[in-house]
C-alpha cells in the first residue's frame, strides 16, 4: 500500500503545481485582452479621463504582478478576493453558480451512468448483431451532433411547437429544483454525448472481456449468465470507462457554458462568461482555482478506480 | 465429489469417437478416438501444435472458432468437466480477486439449503476445495488478485475450482509445466489424489516423466492423428510407431546430458554484480532475503527453488524493477539505484531482463526486427538504420529467419519469439542477462533448441554473465554456480558440481530426491 499512498501524495502535489500554472496562465491572458474592467464599467461613451478615475479607484494602475500578488495572498487565508465590477466577494458569485450546476450535473450523473453502461452491455452482448449495429451507429450519431445544434433543436421542438416544456429557465432564478420541468431539455443536451462516449467504452470492455478466457471458464462452470456479465465481465471494463466518467463529470462541474447559455441558466458557465465580458479578474481567476482543484481530485478519484479494477497495471505516475 | 466410484472400467464417462476438427480446410486433429475411465489418467503426449488441447477442449465441448467438427463427443450423464488449462492466469479474472469464481460456483451449489445457513457452507466448500489442490494458506489466498499469486498457486486455483465444481472428468493441460520438481511431484500426488475419488483424469503434456508417473493410458499424438496408445508400461517398455521412439529418446538424451567443467566454486576477484544484505517487501512481507550473492564476469549463475520461493523476486530487484527491498546492489563496484526510474542509459542497458512469457513481452502491431531494435537506439543511441542491421543480425544468429523476423510477434511460435526477445536483450550490449524461466511452457524439443542458443551465446561472449532463474535442475546444472532458495531465504549456493552431487542444505537435498 505504500506505493499506492505515494502515488497519491505525488498526484496531489502536481495537481496543486497544476492548478498555480492555469491560475497564471488565466491571469496573463485576461492581462492581454483588451480593455479591462474600467472600460467595461465606463460603458458606452468611455470618457478616458473617467476611465483613468475608475482604474485609480480600482487599483487597476498598478502594475499587474503587485495585483496578482496581492490576489494569491489574500488565496493563502481563503480570501478569493472582491468582484471588481459589484464589489461582491468572489466567493458568494462561486456559491450562487454553484448551486444549479451541481444540480444539473448530478441530474444528469445519475441518469448517465446506468443508461451508458446498459446500453454498453447491450450492444455488447449483441456483439456484431442488429441491436449492436443499431446501437452503435445511433450512438455515433448522436455523438456527431454539437451540444449547441441539438439543444437548438430539442427547444424548437418540443418547448415551441409542442410547447410541452418551458424553453429556458428565466424568472426561475437559482431556484430550478422548484421548477422540475425547466431541468428536462438541459439535461437531454447534456446527456446526449457523454452518453455516447460511455456506451461506447463500456461496449468494447465488455466485449473484450466476453471473449476472455475467464468468462469462459465462468460459462463452462454454469455460472448464469447475468452473473457472468455483471460479476466478471463488467469489472473489466469499469477502468477505462471510470476515466471517461470523471472528464465528463470535470466538464459538467466547470460549467457547460453553451448549455447555460442556451437555457439561461445562472450556473458557473454563465458566472465565468460575465466575468470575462465585465475583465472582472478576481472572479475569473477564483473560478480557476475551483476548476483546476476540481479536475485534480476528479482525475485522482478516476485513477484510483481504475486502479482497483486494473490492479495489475500498478499505479502510473 | 460425492459421485460414486464406477468400478467397472468398461463404461467410459467419457468418450470420443472420430473426431475431425478442421479450419478452413486444415485439419488440427483427424480419426481420434478417445475413452476416459472413472478413477483412471489417460495421457495425451506429442509435441506442441500436435491437437492434444483440441482433443482436450473438444471433451468440454468447446472448439476454435471456425472450426468445422465431426464426429462424436459422448459425456455419460452429461455431468460437468473441470478444465485446468496451461496457463491458469488466463482463466483467472484480472480484475477480481481469486475468490469471486470459487464464491459463485459454491454459491450455485448451496441455492437450495435454507438461507442462515447457506453462506458458511458455501465458505466450508470453498476452503474444502483450496485444501484439496492442496492451497496452504487458502483463506489469504482468496483476496489476492491473480496477478499476486505464484504460477503454481494460480494453477491450483483453478484445480480447485474444478474440485469445487465436482466435476467427473478433470482435463488438466500441461499442469507441470512452468513448475518445480517438488510442485511436479505434488501434483502427480494430487492428480493421483483426483483420480482416486472416481474422476476421470485426462492428461495433455509433454513432460514424459510425470506421464509415466500418472497415466495408466498413452495416446500419442503426431500432427492431429494418435499414432500410438496403449498401456503407459507398455508404451514406454516397447514403443511401436517411429514417431513415440523419437519423442523417448529425446527424454532421455536430455536428461542424461552432462559435460560441466564444475571446477568454479571459489571463484576470485570483483563480482560484475554484487549483492549484499538484500531484504525485499511485498507491500509489509518480507518476501526475500539474500545475505550475500556474487556474480563474476562470464559466469552463469542459476538461481532455483519452488514457485513462490523468491527467485523472481530476486531478478525483479537486480533489474530494478522490484524498488521495495533494503540492501545494495553493485554492478561493478557502484551501487545500481534502487529503482529503474533512477538507473541511467548505461546502467539500464548493463542489466537485462528476458521474460517468462515472451508473448506478452512483445507489442503485437509492431514487426520483432522494429521491436528488437529500439534497444540500440533507445540504450546506446544508436542509428535507426545501424540498430535494423544489428537486430537482423542478432536475429539471424540465434536462429530466425529473415522472413520470421520481419512478421508480427502473432505469426511467431513461442520458441521463435524468445529467441527474439533474447536479441533484444543482447543488443543492448548487457554486462548481466537475467533470464526468468525462458523455457518454461516450452516443449521437450523447442526448449532443448533454446538452451542451444544460450549456451552458444556465452560461447561467442567472454564477459556476458548470465542469471538463470529456474525451478528446473536440469536447467540449472548448465551453469557453473547455482543458489537455492527455499521461502525467500537463500539456503545454499556454490559451484553445480558441489551443489549437484553433494548438497548441504535439507531442503536441496529434497528438491534434487524430488527431480531424481
Amino acid at each position: 500500500m505504500s506505493g499506492l499512498r505515494s502515488f497519491v501524495v505525488r498526484r496531489l502535489l502536481l495537481g496543486g503545481a497544476q492548478t498555480v500554472a492555469v491560475v497564471l496562465l488565466v491571469f496573463a491572458l485576461t492581462e492581454a485582452l483588451p480593455g479591462d474592467a474600467a472600460v467595461a464599467l465606463a460603458g458606452d461613451q468611455p470618457d478616458p479621463a473617467r476611465i483613468a478615475a475608475i482604474r485609480e479607484a480600482m487599483h487597476l494602475d498598478r502594475p499587474a504582478h503587485e495585483r496578482l500578488l496581492g490576489w494569491a495572498a489574500g488565496l493563502a487565508h481563503g480570501d478569493f478576493g472582491t468582484s471588481l465590477t459589484s464589489g461582491r466577494p468572489v466567493t458568494t458569485y462561486i456559491e450562487d453558480g454553484f448551486g444549479p450546476t451541481l444540480l444539473l450535473a448530478t441530474t444528469t450523473v445519475t441518469l448517465l451512468i446506468p443508461l451508458g453502461v446498459g446500453l454498453g452491455v447491450l450492444a455488447a452482448r449483441h456483439e456484431g448483431r442488429l441491436v449492436d449495429r443499431l446501437v452503435s451507429s445511433v450512438t455515433l450519431g448522436v455523438y456527431a451532433v454539437p451540444e449547441f445544434a441539438l439543444g437548438v433543436l430539442l427547444v424548437t421542438v418540443f418547448a415551441l411547437r409542442l410547447g410541452w416544456l418551458p424553453p429556458t429557465a428565466v424568472g426561475y432564478g437559482t431556484d430550478l429544483l422548484g421548477h422540475p420541468a425547466a431541468l428536462v431539455l438541459p439535461v437531454l443536451v447534456l446527456l446526449s454525448r457523454p452518453v455516447c462516449s460511455l456506451s461506447r467504452l463500456v461496449r468494447a470492455g465488455m466485449v473484450d472481456a466476453l471473449n476472455s478466457p475467464y468468462v469462459a471458464q465462468a460459462r463452462r462452470y454454469g455460472i448464469p449468465g447475468a452473473r457472468v456479465r455483471y460479476g466478471h465481465a463488467l469489472p473489466n471494463a469499469v477502468a477505462p470507462a471510470a476515466q471517461q466518467l470523471a472528464r465528463t463529470v470535470d466538464w459538467l462541474l466547470c460549467g457547460v457554458i453553451v448549455v447555460e447559455a442556451l437555457f439561461v441558466i445562472p450556473g458557473l458557465g454563465t458566472v465565468l462568461m460575465n466575468a470575462v465580458a465585465e475583465r472582472d479578474v478576481p472572479v475569473v481567476q477564483g473560478l480557476a482555482v475551483v476548476f483546476g482543484v476540481l479536475t485534480v481530485v476528479l482525475n485522482l478519484g478516476a485513477d484510483l478506480v481504475a486502479h482497483r479494477f486494473a490492479p495489475r497495471a500498478g499505479v502510473a505516475a | 465429489m460425492n459421485a460414486p466410484v464406477n468400478a467397472s472400467t468398461d463404461s467410459p464417462v467419457a468418450e470420443i469417437e472420430n473426431l475431425r476438427v478442421e479450419i478452413d480446410g486444415w485439419p488440427l486433429v483427424d480419426g481420434v478416438c478417445l475413452r476416459v475411465f472413472p478413477g483412471r489418467v489417460t495421457a495425451l503426449v506429442g509435441a506442441s501444435g500436435s491437437g492434444k488441447t483440441t482433443t482436450g477442449l473438444a471433451l468440454l465441448g468447446e472448439h476454435p472458432p471456425g472450426a468445422r467438427v465431426s464426429g462424436d463427443v459422448r459425456v455419460s450423464g452429461g455431468g460437468p468437466i473441470g478444465y485446468v488449462p496451461q496457463h491458469p492466469a488466463a482463466v483467472l479474472n484480472p480484475a477480481r480477486r481469486v475468490g469471486a469464481l470459487l464464491h459463485d460456483i459454491a454459491r450455485q451449489q448451496v441455492r437450495d439449503l435454507p438461507r442462515a445457513v447457506r453462506r458458511t457452507e458455501a465458505r466450508t466448500r470453498v476452503l474444502r476445495s483450496l485444501a484439496d489442490a492442496q492451497l496452504s494458506a487458502g483463506e489469504t489466498l482468496l483476496h489476492r488478485y491473480p496477478h499476486q499469486l505464484s504460477g503454481g498457486q494460480q494453477q491450483r486455483v483453478v484445480l480447485a475450482q474444478a474440485l469445487l465444481l465436482g466435476a467427473r472428468v478433470v482435463v488438466a493441460d500441461e499442469p507441470t509445466t512452468g513448475q518445480d520438481a517438488l510442485t511436479k511431484s505434488r501434483i502427480v500426488d494430487e492428480l493421483t489424489a483426483v483420480a482416486a475419488q472416481g474422476i476421470a483424469v485426462v492428461l495433455l503434456s509433454h513432460d514424459l516423466d510425470v506421464v509415466r508417473a500418472l497415466a495408466d493410458e498413452v495416446l500419442v499424438m503426431y500432427e492431429g492423428r494418435v499414432v500410438e496408445s496403449g498401456p503407459t508400461e507398455r508404451v514406454w517398455r516397447a514403443p511401436r510407431h517411429v514417431w513415440t521412439r523419437e519423442l523417448l529418446a529425446r527424454q532421455t538424451e536430455f536428461g542424461n546430458r552432462d559435460g560441466n567443467d564444475g571446477d568454479s566454486d571459489d571463484r576470485t576477484g570483483v563480482p560484475v554484480l554484487h549483492v549484499r544484505d538484500l531484504t525485499a517487501r511485498h507491500h509489509r512481507t518480507q518476501v526475500l532475503r539474500v545475505p550475500e550473492l556474487g556474480l563474476h564476469a562470464g559466469e552463469c549463475l542459476a538461481v532455483v527453488g519452488r514457485s513462490g520461493s523468491g527467485k523472481t523476486t530476486l531478478a525483479r530487484c537486480l533489474a530494478g524493477l522490484h524498488r521495495d527491498h533494503d540492501g545494495q546492489v553493485t554492478l561493478d563496484g557502484n551501487v545500481l539505484p534502487r529503482s529503474l526510474r533512477a538507473r541511467d542509459r548505461r546502467q539500464l542497458a548493463a542489466v537485462q531482463y528476458v521474460f517468462q512469457d515472451a508473448r506478452a513481452a512483445f507489442d503485437e502491431y509492431r514487426p520483432v526486427v522494429d521491436q528488437v531494435a529500439r534497444t540500440a537506439v533507445r540504450l546506446r543511441g544508436a542509428e535507426a538504420a545501424d540498430a535494423g542491421a544489428e537486430a537482423l543480425a542478432a536475429l539471424l544468429e540465434l536462429g530466425l529467419t529473415e522472413e520470421q523476423a520481419h512478421r508480427l510477434p502473432g505469426r511467431l511460435s513461442g520458441g521463435e519469439l524468445q529467441r527474439a526477445a533474447l536479441a533484444r536483450a543482447l543488443l543492448a550490449r548487457p554486462r548481466v542477462l537475467i533470464c526468468d524461466e525462458i523455457t518454461s511452457g516450452l516443449d521437450t524439443v523447442t526448449r532443448r533448441g533454446l538452451l542451444e542458443v544460450l549456451a552458444g551465446l556465452r560461447r561467442g561472449r567472454d564477459d556476458l554473465s548470465v542469471v538463470l532463474i529456474t525451478h528446473d535442475l536440469d536447467i540449472a546444472s548448465l551453469a557453473d554456480r547455482i543458489a537455492v532458495l527455499d521461502a525467500g531465504e537463500m539456503v545454499e549456493q556454490g559451484s553445480v558440481a558441489r551443489v549437484l552431487t553433494e548438497p548441504s542444505h535439507p531442503f536441496t537435498k529434497r528438491l534434487l530426491a524430488a527431480a531424481g
